[in-house]
C-alpha cells in the first residue's frame, strides 16, 4: 500500500515539473524566435515593397545604385561583387576551417591541439572591423611587389584570352575584391572550425575504434567512414559561415571600399552589405528603400541555398 | 616585402597542409592548427606595433583610465573594455537559456514536418547583414526598452541607447549561432541511448535534461561561438550602444562603449590624431589579452571537471 | 557626391565612372593623403599638420555647402502645440553641451524666449551627440568654438570631443546623423544637431516632440530659420568678411583653416553651416599613380562639371546649397593647377 502511493506521488510532482519545464523551453524558444522573425519579415515587407517601387525584380537585380532623385535602381553591382567575394571567402574558409576543426576536435589530448583551440576562441572573438584593417596592413605592405613580380607577369601571360581577364587577373589596387575575401574567409574560418570540432569531439568511443578498425589508414577512417556522422554538422558549418560572411560590413569597408559601378574585381569592389550600410543611413527615401530590397534579395539568396543544401544532406 | 612573402608562401603552405593529409593524417592536421596560431600571433603582433606609440607615452594608463579628448590627445580605453564585458555577460545570460530553448522546442516539441522549416529560418537570421540589426535596434528595440524599462522604474534609462540595449540586441543576434550548435548536437543523440533513458521511465523533461547533458560539448562549443559573436560585434551594437567614451560606469541602463564598436566608429577618422590609432589599437590587444584569459580559465575549468 | 558622380556617368553616356564611397572626412583626407584614394572629400579643410606636410602638391576647393540644425524634444512645447520655435544662442547650446546648463526651465533659456517662458518644464536636457567621428562634429564644435570663447577654451573642436555633458548632465552619443535624429525624436527633453536633409526629411516627425530652434547669429544679433536662403546668405557674408580681411580670396593651395575659420559665425545669416571640401594632387604622375595622365584627365572633366553645371538646383540634393559663383570659381582655378 505505502509503496503504491509513493510511486503516485512521485510521478504526480515529476509529470508537474515536466509540464512546467517542458513549458519553459517552449517559451523560451519562442522568445528567441520572434524578434527573429519580427525583423525577418520587416524586411520583407519593406523590402519587397522597395523592388515594386524601384522597378522590379529584373531592373533591381541589375541596374545600378538609384541617386536620392531617382525613382529606379537596382544593386546589380552590389550581387555580383558579394557573390564573388563570398564565394570566394567562403571556399578559403571551408578549405582551411574544416581541417582546423577535425584537428582541433579529434586530436584534443594534443597539447598543441588546445593552443590552436584557444586562438580559433580568440579569432571568433576579434572585431570584424580588426580583421580588415589586419588584411589592409599586408595588402599595403604587399601591394608594390605582389604587382610588380607575380600579377604583372601574369597577366601579360594570359591576355591572349581576351580583355575580360583583366577583369579578375592583373595588377591590384589598393582596394580590391581579393583583399575583401580574404578577410571574410579569416572571420569565417573559426565558425567552421568550432562547429566542425564539436561534431567530431561528440563521437563516442565505440563508433571511433570501430571506425578505424574498419578504416585501415587514418585518413579513411575520420573521413570517409565517420562521413555520415559528421556530415550533418559540418554542412551546417559551411552553411551558416558562408551565410555569415554574406552579411558581413566591417570587414569590408577597407578592403573592398565598395563601388557603385560595375567594375574589375582587381579594383574597388561593391558589396550588398556595404551598400546597406551606407543607404540605410542617408536621408533619402529611395535610398533606404533599395537598402531593405538589397537585404531582402540577400536574405532569399541565402535562404535558398539553404533549403537546397537541407533537402540533398 | 614582407607582406609580398606572406601571400606568395600562404598557397604553398596550404598545399603541403592538404598533401600532407594524405601521407601523414596527423601531422597534416598540426599544419592546420600551427596556422590558427600564427594568424593569431600576426594579428597580436600588428596590435603591439600599432599600439606601442600610445603605450610608450603612457604606459598602462591608456588601459586604466576612462577618457576620449582627441583635442588633447587623451586617450584611455577602460570604459570600453568594461562595456564590451557588461555587454557580453548581458547577451550570453538572455542567450544560452533561449538557444537551449530553441534546440529542445525543434526537437522535442515541434512535430516532425515543421523543423526543418523552423530550422532553417532560424539559421537564416544569422544571416541577416547586421546593419539591419542595428536598424531595428535603433528604431525598435531601443525605444522599446527605454519605454518598457521607464515604467518598471522611473527615468532608469534616460536614452534608448545603452549598454542594454546593445545587450538584449547581442542576444538576439548570437541566439542562433548557439542553437544551430546545439541543434546540431541534440539530434545526433544515438536511437539506443534515447530509448535507454526512456527505458528507465524518465518523463520527457527529464529526458531532455539528460539529453543535453550528454551533448554538453556541443552546449561548450556553441558557447564559446556566441561569446565570441558577443565580443566581436562590432556593427549593430555601434548602431545602439549610446556611446559613452568619458565616464566611467558599470550601470548598463546607461550608455556606454565596447572596444569594438569603439574602433567602428572611431576608426574612420583616426588618422586625422596622432595618437588615436594607437589608441584603438591598444583596446584591440586588450581585448584580445581579456579573451586569452578567458579561454585560459575555462580550460583550466574544463580539465579540473575531467579529473 | 555620389548623385553628382551618377549624373556625371550619365551625361557622359556611361562612360567615366567615379566611384564615391562616404567612409568619413577623416577617412577621407587619411586616404588620399596614402594615395589609396584619387580624390579625398572632407566637412573640413586638410588639417594644419598635414596641410604643411603636403603644402604645394596639392589643391583643395569647396564643393558644394552644407548645414547644421538644432532639433529639440519637449513634450510641452511642441511646435503643433505652441506654433513657435525655440530661440537659442551659441552661448546657451555651449552651456547646454558644456553641462553648465542642465535644465530646460534655466533663466538662461527663458531669457530667450519669453513667449514660452512659463511653459519651460524643470526637467533634465539630454544633450545628443555623436559617438562616431563625424565632420558634422567638426563643423558644429567649431561654431561653438568661434562664437563661445569658453567653449574654445575648454573644449575645442574636432570630429570627435570630450563632451562635459557626459560628465556633468545627461549626454548621451549615437551613430550617425541617423542616430541622433533618432535619439531626439525618441527621447523627451532631448537635444540634438543633425544635418539640415535629416531635419527637413522628418520636418512633420520634429514638429510634434519638440521643433527645430532658430539660431541668432551673434554679429547681428538676428534670429535666423534654418532655409536655403539663409544659408546662402552666411555663405556670401563669410567670404565677404574673408576677402576683407585678407584682401583676396581663397587660393586653391592656401591652407584653407583660416577660411574655415572665417566662415564660421558669418556676419549675417544662419550661422552653423560648413563646405565640402575636395582634395586633388597637383601632379598625379609625380605622386606615384598608375595610370596617371588619364586619372587627372578624368577628374579634372568631372569636378569641372560638379563646379558647373553641379551647382544647378536640379543637380543638389536636399539639404545642401550650391555655391556662390565666386567660389565655385576657386575650384575652377584650382583645376587649372593640376598637371596635366
Amino acid at each position: 500500500m505505502t509503496v503504491k502511493r509513493k510511486v503516485e506521488n512521485i510521478t504526480a510532482e515529476r509529470m508537474v515539473i515536466n509540464w512546467l519545464g517542458l513549458g519553459l523551453f517552449a517559451l523560451l524558444g519562442v522568445a528567441a524566435v520572434v524578434p527573429l522573425f519580427l525583423i525577418i519579415g520587416d524586411v520583407y515587407i519593406k523590402g519587397i515593397d522597395a523592388i515594386n517601387r524601384l522597378g522590379g525584380l529584373w531592373v533591381f537585380l541589375t541596374e545600378l545604385p538609384p541617386t536620392p532623385f531617382d525613382e529606379r535602381g537596382g544593386i546589380g553591382p552590389m550581387l555580383v561583387g558579394t557573390l564573388y567575394m563570398t564565394a570566394l571567402g567562403a571556399l578559403l574558409g571551408i578549405a582551411v576551417g574544416f581541417p582546423l576543426g577535425v584537428y582541433i576536435g579529434e586530436m584534443r589530448r594534443e597539447k598543441f591541439a588546445n593552443v590552436a583551440r584557444a586562438g580559433v576562441n580568440v579569432l571568433v572573438e576579434f572585431p570584424t572591423i580588426v580583421v580588415g584593417l589586419f588584411v589592409y596592413a599586408v595588402m599595403s605592405l604587399a601591394k608594390e611587389n605582389l604587382n610588380q613580380y607575380l600579377l604583372g607577369p601574369l597577366s601579360k601571360v594570359l591576355s591572349p584570352l581576351g580583355g575580360w581577364i583583366t577583369w579578375f587577373i592583373g595588377p591590384l589596387d589598393g582596394f580590391n575584391a581579393y583583399a575583401g575575401a580574404a578577410a571574410l574567409s579569416i572571420i569565417m574560418i573559426p565558425y567552421v572550425a568550432l562547429i566542425t570540432a564539436s561534431a567530431y569531439a561528440s563521437i563516442e568511443q565505440p563508433l571511433r575504434e570501430a571506425a578505424y578498425a574498419i578504416g585501415g589508414r587514418e585518413f579513411n577512417a575520420l573521413f570517409v567512414v565517420l562521413r555520415k556522422a559528421v556530415s550533418r554538422a559540418v554542412v551546417t558549418a559551411a552553411l551558416l559561415g558562408t551565410a555569415k560572411i554574406a552579411g558581413e560590413t566591417a570587414p569590408l569597408l577597407f578592403t573592398a571600399f565598395g563601388n557603385t559601378y560595375y567594375a574589375p574585381f582587381t579594383g574597388p569592389t561593391a558589396a550588398a552589405s556595404l551598400w546597406i550600410w551606407y543607404a540605410a543611413q542617408t536621408p533619402y527615401d529611395v535610398q533606404i528603400a533599395s537598402a531593405y530590397g538589397a537585404a531582402a534579395v540577400l536574405l532569399t539568396i541565402i535562404l535558398t541555398i539553404f533549403i537546397i543544401a537541407r533537402i540533398r544532406g | 616585402m614582407l607582406g609580398f612573402l606572406l601571400v606568395v608562401l600562404l598557397i604553398p603552405y596550404l598545399i603541403a597542409a592538404y598533401g600532407l593529409l594524405f601521407v601523414k593524417l596527423r601531422w597534416g592536421l598540426r599544419l592546420f592548427g600551427a596556422f590558427i596560431v600564427a594568424t593569431i600571433g600576426l594579428l597580436t603582433a600588428m596590435f603591439l606595433v600599432e599600439a606601442y606609440p600610445i603605450i610608450a607615452r603612457d604606459g598602462v594608463a591608456v588601459f586604466l583610465q576612462t577618457r576620449w579628448d582627441p583635442v588633447r590627445e587623451s586617450y584611455g580605453v577602460l570604459q570600453a573594455l568594461t562595456g564590451t564585458v557588461l555587454t557580453s555577460a548581458v547577451a550570453m545570460a538572455l542567450a544560452m537559456p533561449m538557444a537551449l530553448g530553441v534546440a529542445v522546442t525543434i526537437n522535442e516539441i515541434l512535430p516532425a514536418r515543421w523543423r526543418g522549416v523552423f530550422g532553417s529560418l532560424v539559421d537564416l537570421t544569422a544571416t541577416m547583414p547586421t546593419v539591419i540589426y542595428g536598424l531595428w535596434g535603433l528604431f525598435v528595440l531601443g525605444p522599446t526598452l527605454q519605454s518598457l524599462i521607464n515604467t518598471l522604474a522611473r527615468d532608469t534609462m534616460t536614452s534608448p541607447y545603452t549598454l542594454f540595449t546593445a545587450g538584449v540586441l547581442l542576444a538576439i543576434m548570437i541566439t542562433p549561432y548557439a542553437a544551430a550548435v546545439i541543434r546540431e548536437g541534440y539530434a545526433l543523440v544515438p536511437k539506443p541511448v534515447e530509448e535507454a533513458i526512456y527505458a528507465v521511465g524518465a518523463t520527457r523533461f527529464e529526458a531532455v535534461l539528460i539529453k543535453l547533458r550528454y551533448v554538453r560539448n556541443y552546449i561548450l562549443g556553441g558557447f564559446f561561438l556566441a561569446l565570441g559573436r558577443a565580443m566581436g560585434e562590432t556593427v549593430a551594437v555601434a548602431m545602439v550602444v549610446g556611446g559613452n567614451f568619458v565616464r566611467f560606469t558599470t550601470n548598463v541602463f546607461e550608455s556606454g562603449i565596447t572596444v569594438s564598436s569603439l574602433i567602428a566608429l572611431q576608426f574612420p577618422n583616426a588618422a586625422s590624431y596622432q595618437y588615436m590609432v594607437p589608441a584603438l589599437f591598444a583596446a584591440a590587444l586588450l581585448l584580445t589579452l581579456f579573451g586569452l584569459a578567458i579561454n585560459a580559465v575555462a580550460i583550466y575549468i574544463i580539465q579540473r571537471g575531467q579529473i | 557626391m555620389f548623385t553628382w558622380s551618377k549624373t556625371f556617368y550619365q551625361v557622359t553616356g556611361s562612360k567615366i565612372q567615379v566611384n564615391y564611397q562616404s567612409i568619413g572626412s577623416g577617412a577621407g583626407a587619411a586616404q588620399f593623403l596614402e594615395k589609396k584614394l584619387d580624390f579625398g572629400a572632407s566637412d573640413v579643410p586638410m588639417p594644419r599638420d598635414k596641410y604643411e606636410q603636403i603644402a604645394g602638391r596639392f589643391v583643395q576647393f569647396p564643393v558644394v555647402i552644407g548645414s547644421i540644425v538644432m532639433v529639440y524634444n519637449i513634450p510641452e512645447l511642441t511646435y503643433s502645440k505652441t506654433g513657435k520655435y525655440l530661440n537659442l544662442t551659441s552661448e546657451v547650446i555651449s552651456l547646454i553641451y558644456m553641462g553648465e546648463i542642465k535644465q530646460w526651465c534655466d533663466e538662461r533659456i527663458k531669457a530667450l524666449n519669453p513667449g514660452l517662458a512659463d511653459k519651460l518644464p524643470c526637467k533634465d536636457i539630454v544633450a545628443a551627440h555623436r559617438s562616431d567621428g563625424s565632420g558634422t562634429t567638426a563643423a558644429f564644435t567649431l561654431y561653438l568654438s568661434r562664437a563661445y570663447q569658453p567653449w574654445n577654451q575648454t573644449v575645442g573642436w574636432s570630429y570627435t570631443v570630450d563632451w562635459p555633458a557626459d560628465k556633468k548632465a545627461k549626454g548621451t552619443g549615437a551613430k550617425g546623423n541617423e542616430g541622433v535624429a533618432q535619439a531626439v525624436l525618441q527621447t523627451p527633453y532631448s537635444i540634438g544637431y543633425i544635418e539640415f536633409a535629416y531635419w527637413a526629411k522628418n520636418k512633420d516627425k520634429y514638429d510634434q516632440v519638440g521643433g527645430v530652434a532658430f539660431v541668432r547669429n551673434d554679429n547681428d544679433g538676428k534670429y535666423y530659420f534654418p532655409t536655403t536662403e539663409n544659408v546662402a546668405m552666411g555663405a556670401a557674408a563669410g567670404l565677404e568678411r574673408y576677402t576683407r580681411k585678407y584682401g583676396t580670396k581663397p587660393a586653391p593651395e592656401a591652407d584653407w583653416n583660416p577660411v574655415s575659420i572665417e566662415f564660421s559665425n558669418p556676419p549675417q545669416g544662419y550661422p552653423i553651416m560648413s563646405f565640402v571640401y575636395v582634395f586633388l594632387w597637383k601632379d598625379y604622375a609625380a605622386e606615384g599613380y598608375g595610370d596617371a595622365a588619364t586619372k587627372a584627365a578624368l577628374l579634372k572633366e568631372f569636378f569641372k562639371w560638379v563646379l558647373t553645371d553641379g551647382q544647378k538646383q536640379e543637380n543638389i540634393v536636399e539639404g545642401y546649397i550650391s555655391l556662390p559663383s565666386e567660389v565655385a570659381k576657386i575650384g575652377l582655378e584650382a583645376l587649372n593647377l593640376v598637371k596635366p
